[in-house]
């Protein structure tokens, strides 16, 4: 009896974590119809107090543009480590990205948001367009941008 | 005793006018040697070459020379003769924009395709599916 309750302890023990870090989590970002060329757009993390916690997805595969980005270009230091594997096309005008990705458990209901930074080619640079607290109740419920993104809506599975 | 200064001004705009025309290359263009030649007779000489472009008539070659100076130096198309020469400023953007996107590419082309690499940055697991309607 001793054995099989220790056996189910392990067993749940070596589950657990796997079970509680992934999370699917679907960023949508819908773009306003502007004027101008494809945006660079880039998702990343930050804690309540806007400091930078890690990047989620780059759109635009130039690097050398990448500090236009500037928000995120400050808290990543542009470091290739923190977006390499996490980088594709610019977005253009009118269209919708859509990244699916897995996210640690302990990042949701903490007091992160999700930021976004746009840039257009010469156009303004939109530091911080949207700025979403990564919450439960949040998830579905479109926000808005201020520049180039119309809306950011999460969906947690 | 008037003529002095007439002949001074003319000699003097002559001159400007030769120094004008030495900055542009006017070899026909039947004669051009190709981008080839040029680029492997400076690599003999120790060159790095990075780009050759043409501007102004002349081959405009940018790179290291064979002391090592980064620089940016202009060729006759037909002789191969160096025109011009000039150090390149250490920030000058456009040359480290230029190393930056080489960089890009050869990062693309050792680790694969972006598509296929995996982030590593601790936040991600796994790589994201991405879509775009």
């Amino acid at each position: 009896m001793k054995k099989t309750l220790f056996a189910l302890g392990l067993a749940i023990a070596v589950a657990m974590p796997a079970f509680a870090q992934a999370r699917e989590v679907t960023f949508t970002t819908e773009l306003q119809n502007y004027r101008g060329d494809g945006a660079y757009v880039v998702l990343y993390l930050t804690d309540a107090s806007g400091t930078y916690q890690g990047t989620l997805w780059v759109a635009g595969e130039k690097s050398k543009y990448y500090k236009h980005l500037s928000g995120w270009a400050r808290g990543s230091r542009l470091d290739p480590a923190e977006y390499d594997g996490l980088t594709g096309a610019s977005i253009t005008s009118g269209r919708t990205l859509k990244i699916t990705l897995n996210l640690d458990d302990s990042l949701i209901d903490s007091g992160h948001e999700v930021r976004v930074d746009s840039a257009v080619e010469d156009m303004r640079d939109i530091r911080a367009d949207v700025v979403a607290p990564l919450t439960t109740e949040g998830s579905g419920k479109p926000v808005s941008g201020r520049g180039y993104v119309r809306s950011l809506t999460y969906d947690l599975q | 005793m008037k003529t002095k200064p007439l002949v001074l001004s003319l000699s003097l705009l002559l001159l400007s006018g030769t120094a004008l025309a030495s900055d542009d290359c006017d070899d026909p263009v039947a004669n051009w040697q190709p981008r080839e030649n040029l680029r492997e007779k400076l690599e003999a000489e120790g060159w790095t070459v990075r780009r050759i472009k043409v501007d102004d008539g002349c081959y405009e070659v940018k790179g290291r020379d064979s002391n090592g100076v980064r620089a940016e130096a202009e060729f006759a198309p037909a002789s191969l003769k160096m025109m011009k020469w000039e150090r390149e400023e250490d920030d000058d953007d456009d040359e480290y924009e230029d190393e930056r996107d080489d960089r890009d590419r050869l990062m693309n082309e050792q680790q694969g395709d972006a598509k296929t690499r995996m982030p590593s940055n601790g936040i991600v697991k796994g790589r994201p599916s991405v879509t775009v309607e």
